[in-house]
């Protein structure tokens, strides 16, 4: 079970014993990569934590004033649909689908996202025009380092999505190709991840 | 296309499992999603929503971790990256948890004007 349990996109077995191989040590400096991207993220966590009251916010608008729980709820649905959705492309490479099917399953998951970036670009936008602005305040500063950094990189996974597209077109799914396919998966799944962080924390509990 | 699939287990078992797993994720996540939001618009006391919504957060990064990202303690490379990240996670909760600490206690003590109040004027 163990064995064929590695990585979302890469956990090949036999079937695939090269890239499987190659995978373990590539895959698992990704994820090291990925823990120091955990840590920056865990830091800005807690000073919006720190932020989060009357004297952070420093007379400027608040939670109740600047969120709006029906977008939030929109970008969380597109982010976990659009997550999930990457288990397709895994299973579609393991079970050798084709590449057609492939890059199908990455397009979805890079629809999406940019679903999820326009919702959140449009609240950046309403909120700036409220008064949000990073500068009013300690607290608002922290939240559009925090909720701006996740968007920033989940358009570097579109682009990395993109460019992945490109490569099946161009090389085929070729061992590079499908090891490279698991770290963007990792990747992926671990935006999720962080987002599961960001809306309970930065948004529901506020407004609650 | 090319693959020998020889003495391996019916590739069609382990992909229909493997498929039951990413929806039995992706449904355990959507409904702690809805939970946690239901939670926050709820009328509850404050405290109960928000052990609720975070109950639900810890509930729905331990899916995502088993489901998606395939962590295990089972072995393997997965069980090396799953220590990895339990690592990663305590040194946060030390730098984090201890920040957040630090911030509370200090705007407490510095900036609880009522309480500096009593303090100072009955002498």
């Amino acid at each position: 079970m163990s064995e064929t349990n590695l990585y979302p996109g890469l956990n090949l077995g036999d079937g695939h014993r090269e890239a499987h191989d190659q995978a373990e040590t590539t895959v698992f400096g990704f994820w090291v990569f990925l823990m120091s991207d955990l840590i920056i993220f865990g830091i800005l966590f807690a000073s919006y934590a720190s932020y989060l009251d009357p004297i952070g916010m420093a007379g400027g608008p608040g939670p109740q004033d600047l969120f709006d729980f029906k977008s939030v709820a929109i970008q969380t649905a597109f982010l976990l649909v659009g997550g999930a959705a990457y288990g397709g492309v895994s299973l579609a490479v393991k079970y050798d689908h084709g590449r057609g099917k492939v890059a199908a399953w990455l397009l979805l998951c890079a629809a999406l996202g940019a679903g999820f970036l326009f919702f959140e670009a449009k609240d950046f936008i309403t909120q700036a025009s409220k008064g949000g602005t990073p500068q009013v305040s300690g607290w608002l500063s922290s939240y559009w380092t925090l909720v701006g950094l996740h968007g920033v990189h989940v358009l570097s996974g579109i682009l990395w999505i993109f460019a992945m597209t490109a490569q099946i077109v161009t090389r085929g799914l070729d061992d590079v190709v499908k090891v490279r396919l698991s770290m963007l998966g990792v990747f992926w799944h671990f935006l999720d991840l962080i987002w599961v962080g960001i809306f309970p924390l930065v948004f529901l509990v506020p407004l609650s | 296309m090319t693959k020998p699939n020889t003495g391996e287990l019916d590739p069609q078992d382990s992909a229909g499992s493997e498929i039951r797993s990413y929806a039995v994720g992706l449904t355990a996540s959507l409904l702690l999603t809805v939970g946690a939001f239901a939670a926050a618009m709820s009328d509850l006391p404050l405290r109960w929503k928000i052990a609720c919504i975070c109950a639900a957060a810890i509930l729905q990064i331990v899916v995502h971790m088993r489901n998606f990202l395939h962590l295990s303690f089972s072995g393997g490379q997965s069980r090396e990256d799953l220590l990895l990240v339990l690592f990663s996670a305590t040194l946060l909760v030390i730098m984090a948890g201890g920040t957040w600490y630090i911030m509370s206690d200090l705007s407490g003590r510095m900036h609880d004007t009522d309480a500096a109040m009593h303090e100072v004027q009955p002498r």
